[in-house]
């Protein structure tokens, strides 16, 4: 459905009360219509952003990390100078190192490599599917979204059962970092100043931090199979050894982007499906056709509303300078609905094809777990689907406040079912 | 410095030689204009064109005129024995008043901001040195190029540089011997910039130099070559695509990645970044020879032959079969 166009001179995508009401896609619609290099202030003191909003102006930025670095860090926090080298990451940097130690784990996420996973994943999906159904009343986050991706995490870290409802939970807190209802210290807050040596600002940082040093001492020289084994174990092509922060800042990042928007793509997959009965019956028609749904659905959901870069020098664009130094922010999810990209980008289509969004990013820092994030979402609804005799939503979605990820909180739905 | 994105519209179009001149021995400088002397797209230093010449042969050469300037573009192309045809094709066929096609400008190279500059052009690399110079001097930057070549004949622009007085280096290989790199790169410092163009020995001996003592983020290389990737000196061939778990057998063309001509065929392929450099669109190769083109797999996982990334890699054999 086409969003309510909202005029220049209201459009503030630094406004998490609009977020939170899912209505930054009329702003984004107006954007890219209007000003596709946008100038927004921040009201908790930051220094602004320019809000980039076409597909191709997105590209364009993300494939260009000389031009538009990561390295000043991605979301539109600005941690000071003294802490970035502290809380530097896989994602907040760029060239040879970036490659190097994205090199250490890539190839652990190829589709050949997850196949091992399959029946495993089958198997956790129909357990999952089969608690969910004994009720016919749920929330579809809690009942089906949130556990399943976070079991495959557990899997590929290789954690026992029982540390999972605690994955879970930083998962939450980390992500919803400007959600005072998932955040103990809210980013920006006067206490959240404390913490500002860690990521994200959050004390929780340090809890997933000694949890994941826990995890390396025991696993170091060991031959383990596990990520965790494999980056305390493993020599990035460099020759530089990952250093204990750069350990700790990657064990968090898998615990967070593992589980946190693969959740929120599944969640936002079910509520599409459900406001569009016909593309459901229309794949439980055509099973074949599930990787290509797959894709429609991953545009559809957005759950990653941007990632931020930072200008290196100034630089023209649809007659904007932005100067050096400038926050840069690649609205992925507007690009999603750029109707020079995509027809009738407010239709759900599953039968979609060729269907390039950029839901992952588009550069050099495109999601490790991509193809994880297809697979997990192939298997669940390939297990739900034909389980459904009938699926309605019972009550209002909440959703996450949060300018960063396009979250659902809530989501109470009943689902009668029947024999596959 | 006000520059532009690099690839957000790209022009593609028809410009004349508005003149070809012989700057050094096998150098040719063409200078391009539009045929209605409309302003050309802008760009910033370190930007190259993709000159489309006859049979769709493509071929990237850097910008060595001033950007300022939107009514030419200058290109310095050498013209190299063991080419498909390419630079011969420049040397011979582009003339005062010919058309050529044009696709870009884009920029791979860019000149990042920093208060202190080593420039290092080898041979034809000397061309998007040019203007990186230019700008380095207009910013105030503390620079110094070292321009080594065959001998002083073949190096060409040299009457331009000589305005630059002691900044600028030259040195013939047949008087001066080689680059003495030890000497021009100095210790590590964080507050300088290494930006080298040239053949791919010289790329190789910088980056082993600066490889793992100079900061990440020090070291800017041109390697048109590899990055590019460009097409085989002798051309690109097709091959049979067979797609095993699909059941069909399909042909990619020389002017196709396999990539697409899966998506072609209604075959859903995963990718992103299609240049090689995310890792996304990995597939497995289960028979034919891979020509690894990508920069994620190291040389021992691509003498494996057992994966390949397909949007920018292709096979070496007439056939290729994939789990797909």
């Amino acid at each position: 459905m086409q969003p309510t166009p909202v005029p220049l001179e209201k459009v503030d995508l630094a406004d998490l009360d609009v977020f939170e009401k899912n209505e930054a896609w009329g702003m984004f619609d107006t954007l890219r219509k209007e000003a596709p290099v946008h100038w927004n202030e921040e009201h908790d003191g930051g220094s602004g952003f320019w809000s980039i909003t076409r597909y191709e102006d997105i590209e364009a930025v993300d494939k260009d990390p000389e031009t538009f670095t990561s390295t000043k860090f991605t979301n539109l926090e600005e941690p000071p100078e003294e802490f970035q080298e502290l809380r530097r990451s896989i994602l907040e940097s760029d060239g040879p190192r970036h490659l190097a130690l994205r090199k250490l784990l890539m190839r652990d996420f190829t589709p050949a490599q997850l196949r091992r996973y399959e029946d495993f994943l089958r198997g956790l999906a129909a357990l999952t599917v089969e608690t969910a159904l004994q009720q016919e009343e749920m929330d579809f986050v809690d009942a089906i979204a949130a556990d399943y991706p976070i079991a495959v995490l557990a899997r590929l870290l290789d954690t026992p059962e029982e540390m999972t409802p605690q994955l879970i939970a930083w998962g939450n807190e980390i992500v919803g970092f400007s959600d005072p209802e998932y955040a103990r210290v809210l980013v920006n807050s006067e206490e959240s100043q404390k913490y500002r040596h860690l990521p994200f600002s959050s004390p929780v940082s340090q809890e997933i931090f000694e949890y994941g040093r826990t995890l390396a001492a025991e696993r170091k020289g060991g031959d383990g199979e596990d990520l965790v084994s494999k980056l305390v174990n493993r020599l990035p092509e460099d020759g530089i050894p990952l250093s204990p922060e750069h350990f700790d800042n990657y064990f968090l990042l898998l615990v967070v982007a593992g589980n946190e928007t693969t959740r929120q793509a599944i969640s936002h997959s079910m509520k599409a499906l459900i406001d569009n009965p016909e593309q459901m019956q229309w794949l439980l028609d055509n099973p074949d056709k599930y990787p290509q749904a797959i894709e429609e659905l991953l545009r559809w959901a957005s759950p990653v509303y941007h990632f931020r870069r930072t200008a290196t020098r100034d630089v023209e664009l649809h007659g904007k300078t932005i100067k050096g130094g400038d926050k840069v922010v690649m609205w992925f999810a507007s690009g999603n609905r750029d109707e020079s990209k995509f027809d009738d980008p407010y239709t759900l289509d599953l039968s979609r094809f060729p269907n390039d969004h950029m839901t992952f990013g588009k550069g050099p820092h495109t999601c490790m777990g991509s193809n994880l994030a297809r697979f997990e979402m192939r298997i669940i609804f390939e297990t739900l689907l034909p389980r459904v005799a009938s699926i309605a939503q019972t009550g209002d979605i909440r959703r996450v406040r949060s300018n960063f990820v396009n979250g659902i909180k809530a989501f109470p739905v009943r689902i009668e079912s029947k024999q596959a | 410095m006000a520059g532009t994105i690099t690839t957000v519209r790209e022009h593609e179009g028809d410009l004349v030689v508005e003149s070809a001149d012989i700057v050094a021995e096998d150098v040719v400088a063409l200078t391009l204009v539009d045929p209605d002397g409309d302003a050309l797209p802008p760009w910033t230093p370190g930007a190259h064109v993709d000159l489309i010449l006859e049979d769709g042969l493509v071929r990237q050469y850097s910008l060595c005129s001033d950007p300022a300037d939107s009514r030419v573009i200058r290109v310095g192309v050498l013209k190299t024995p063991d080419s498909r045809g390419g630079s011969r094709f420049v040397h011979e066929r582009l003339t005062k008043g010919s058309t050529v096609r044009v696709r870009g400008p884009r920029n791979h190279f860019p000149l990042v901001s920093s208060p202190r500059y080593i420039f290092i052009g080898g041979g034809i690399g000397i061309t998007p040195m040019l203007p990186m110079i230019a700008e380095a001097e207009a910013t105030g930057a503390d620079w110094h190029l070292y321009y080594g070549g065959r001998s002083r004949a073949s190096m060409g622009f040299l009457d331009e540089l000589a305005a630059y007085g002691d900044k600028v280096t030259l040195v013939p290989q047949d008087e001066a011997g080689i680059l003495d790199l030890a000497t021009i790169l100095g210790d590590p410092r964080d507050d300088t910039k290494v930006y080298v163009c040239g053949p791919e020995g010289l790329l190789g001996a910088v980056e082993a130099k600066c490889g793992a003592e100079w900061p990440a983020g020090s070291l800017h290389l041109e390697r048109f070559a590899a990055k590019e990737i460009e097409a085989p000196a002798e051309g690109e061939r097709s091959f049979e695509l067979e797609l095993a778990a699909s059941g069909i057998t399909l042909t990619v063309p020389p002017d196709r990645s396999i990539f697409d001509v899966c998506q072609d065929n209604g075959i859903s392929v995963m990718g992103s970044c299609h240049e090689g450099i995310c890792g996304t669109c990995e597939q497995v190769v289960l028979e034919g020879e891979v020509d690894h083109r990508d920069s994620v797999l190291s040389d021992s996982e691509k003498a494996a032959n057992d994966a390949m990334m397909i949007c920018v890699s292709r096979c070496k054999s007439d056939r290729l079969v994939l789990d797909l």
